[in-house]
């Protein structure tokens, strides 16, 4: 367990993990929507983002969590630059780029990236995966001829799992998550920095979310990126993480290493929201749920601290007092006037599915299988009868190109080792 | 079977086929399950598999044509929903058997108060007056508990958040005491801390009206969370079946494995995370033999060139697979390898 080292800072204080230049940081950063004057009355005032505060560490891959409506990928595009903010400021490798527009601001876009939630919504319907990806090579001027632009095109699509001639068809033509794949090829080519994935894998399948799980994994490893995700799903972001911030309303309530997060929450919300992920094993059933009633409307965000009209443990004071970001040792942040008292409140770290012999026994057996196959991609048609649709193995990155790219859908070592 | 009586519902043998694509392989193929009183079965499977097909054909809501039932029967409460008149299933419908959808706002009609589309539901089956249904509304308002149900009456949907529209579909499919209900993917479109909300409110209020449940989600939380039992489906399929111990604790089927594998777990990291191969295959693509076959890591020439039958394991648990359990297949294909 930590010990608490009781420094209280404001929020506007940014605190970082260590002392090299954070590859991003947020600074007090507000966005407010609406509130414009039309005929007769004022439009509601949404407080999307609340005096954000935090910074990203190159290589890192920071999780920012919450439920939908509490500002996350509001969040998300501020710091890209997307919309701009209120109030507050972004810092990219040390410069302050709340401002910049123009060329400068194009420049920026080259090392900064997105991938959309929605794939379909995300790749313009009437273009070639080609001219999808094409386009940021041409305009980033990273080839000098269409030749050349072809040849980076094909590259991006086999470094994704994808077969390069795959480059003359349209996005309707691909499954859900072929097309999260080109939405990352096209992201990667202007050779970014630092991505930021809004809720890249809830729209797939569980099985195909896996694989591009994998992809994001060691892409984020061979190329060094800096990754931001921005996710509700609480599995995925422990699997994928490094440090979690768990917004609230359009504030951080917590921001922790992930390890620490899940193994002990300390702010009743984040307690909340472990609890209520589903159980995992039908042994373990939750009986009870951990959270009454909805998040309350972004226009009208309650007094003191946001989370107490949901909050188990609310006390007069916090309805009150806004609660400041409270920094540990570790540069762990917690934003609860009682988290002290809270710790071990609520039995609060999720119940880990126990998984049966039998299942890990096959699941050892059925991974190491996988292996083979996925090491031997001649050796399939010796079982295979010769009219397996291909189509049906184009997701499986061996299927592309020899072994000179990363292998997402492999047990990877790179993915692996990193940690 | 276990001794709490026949099934509420009973489907054998059910084939489903689109008739604009004659030649195309059946959507749904030869699937059997049954559900009891005050029992959940999950149906679990990917976007594509036929679950929502499956669900929307017992309560005859496919258009037909182009749905053609190729086979099978459907007995609910002894009759069988497919042999009957459109007539009597508008009679059963959203009375003894009713439906909750994924998507609340697009189940809701927009134009009518949340008070006048459930008592409308309670006037059609009951034929009471309009004040009574009104006060019968109410009451499943507070049974769901949705806050301040007298305002709450009167709000449109659009005036309700997501958790509270899907409570008011609840509330609906529950007026009349169903003895079967079917929801098909009821928390996908809410958040976690919602979502445990309405599990526990439905487990709540299965528990005390006996309700049978059929239940059709991609999540394997959810089901660990509420299946008594658990049908897992694969492209038309149901690959594996059995009680939600069986599914957990022994799970047969490869593609029940990968999809175990593929879904990353709350607690420490362990590397990174299994994945199947490739992605569900299209109608039009249909593999000959085993339809897991093209993305099973096990496969062999047998399993591409025939249909696995299904085999009955200890109990109720059984498999499509000729080479479930796996170990033992491993250890004969290693056998081999060494000679």
């Amino acid at each position: 367990m930590t010990t608490p080292r009781t420094l209280s800072h404001g929020p506007g204080v940014p605190q970082a993990a260590n002392t090299a230049t954070p590859a991003i940081e947020a600074r007090a950063l507000t966005r407010r929507f609406g509130g414009e004057r039309h005929l007769f009355a004022r439009s509601p005032t949404v407080h999307a983002v609340n005096e954000v505060s935090f910074a990203v560490q190159t290589g890192e891959t920071f999780a920012v969590v919450g439920e939908s409506g509490c500002g996350k990928s509001t969040l998300g595009r501020l710091l890209l630059r997307l919309i701009d903010a209120t109030e507050g400021r972004v810092f990219y490798q040390g410069e302050d780029i709340t401002h910049w527009h123009g060329a400068k601001l194009r420049r920026l876009r080259r090392e900064m990236q997105i991938i959309f939630q929605d794939p379909f919504a995300s790749l313009n319907p009437g273009m070639t995966v080609g001219q999808i990806i094409g386009e940021p090579v041409a305009f980033h001027g990273l080839a000098r001829n269409a030749a050349e632009r072809r040849e980076r095109v094909a590259q991006l699509l086999s470094k994704v799992g994808l077969q390069p001639a795959y480059a003359d068809r349209y996005p309707h033509e691909f499954s859900g998550g072929q097309r999260q794949r080109v939405g990352i090829a096209r992201a990667l080519a202007g050779e970014p920095k630092l991505i930021v994935g809004d809720e890249p894998v809830s729209a797939l399948d569980v099985s195909v979310q896996a694989q591009v799980i994998n992809l994001l994994e060691s892409l984020k490893a061979e190329l060094g990126l800096t990754l931001i995700m921005v996710a509700h799903d609480l599995a995925v972001i422990r699997h994928m993480s490094d440090r979690v911030a768990v917004m609230y309303l359009g504030e951080i309530v917590e921001l922790a290493q992930v390890d620490e997060l899940f193994d002990a929450p300390l702010h009743p919300y984040t307690q909340a929201l472990l609890r209520a992920i589903p159980a995992g094993s039908p042994r373990e059933r939750r009986m009870k749920p951990a959270l009454q009633g909805d998040l309350p409307s972004p226009t009208a965000p309650p007094p003191g601290c946001r989370f107490h009209t949901r909050c188990p443990h609310a006390k007069p004071r916090c309805s009150e007092e806004r609660p400041l970001a409270e920094t540990l040792a570790g540069g762990r942040q917690v934003a609860c006037h009682f988290w002290r008292e809270l710790q071990n409140a609520g039995s609060s770290a999720p119940l880990v599915a126990s998984v049966s012999a039998k299942l890990s026994e096959r699941l050892t057996l059925y991974r190491a299988w996988q292996a083979t196959v996925m090491d031997m991609p001649a050796d399939r048609p010796a079982h295979a009868p010769t009219d397996i649709p291909t189509n049906a193995l184009a997701d499986a990155p061996t299927e592309t190109r020899g072994g000179t790219q990363a292998v997402p859908d492999s047990p990877g070592p790179t993915a692996a080792a990193d940690r | 079977m276990t001794g709490e009586g026949g099934p509420i519902l009973d489907v054998r043998g059910f084939s489903l086929k689109f008739s604009n694509a004659p030649e195309m392989p059946n959507v749904v193929d030869d699937i059997s399950f049954a559900v009891r009183a005050g029992e959940t079965l999950c149906m679990v499977g990917e976007s594509g598999c036929g679950k929502s097909v499956t669900s929307l054909a017992l309560m005859g809501l496919l258009a037909s044509p182009p749905a053609r039932r190729v086979a099978g029967t459907a007995h609910f409460e002894g009759e069988d929903l497919f042999a009957m008149s459109e007539r009597k299933l508008a009679d059963i419908r959203g009375n003894r058997m009713s439906m909750i959808f994924q998507e609340p706002m697009t189940s809701l009609n927009p134009a009518y108060t949340i008070g006048e589309q459930i008592a409308e539901s309670i006037r059609r089956h009951r034929g009471i007056k309009r004040a009574q249904a009104r006060e019968e509304a109410l009451t499943m308002l507070r049974l769901v508990r949705i806050p301040a149900p007298e305002t709450r009456l009167d709000a449109f949907a659009h005036q309700l958040s997501g958790g509270m529209r899907q409570r008011a579909m609840i509330a609906m499919a529950l007026a009349n005491s169903p003895r079967l209900l079917i929801a098909d993917e009821p928390t996908t479109a809410l958040d976690v801390t919602i979502q445990a909300q309405v599990l526990s409110l439905i487990r709540t209020l299965q528990a005390q009206t006996g309700t049978a449940m059929l239940l059709i989600t991609h999540d394997l939380g959810v089901v660990a969370e509420v299946a008594d039992r658990v049908a897992v489906m694969y492209a038309g399929k149901i690959v594996e079946y059995g009680t939600v111990a069986d599914l957990f604790d022994d799970p047969q089927h490869p593609y029940t494995i990968g999809l175990m594998g593929a879904i990353p777990s709350v607690g420490k990291r362990e590397g990174a995370l299994s994945t199947i191969r490739g992605s569900v295959p299209s109608p039009s693509q249909m593999p000959r033999g085993c339809r897991f076959a093209p993305r099973c890591p096990f496969a062999q020439r047998r399993c591409f060139e025939h249909a696995p039958p299904e085999r009955k394991l200890a109990g109720e648990h059984r498999v499509a697979c000729w080479l479930a359990p796996v170990e033992q297949f491993a250890a004969s294909a290693q056998r081999e390898e060494l000679i």
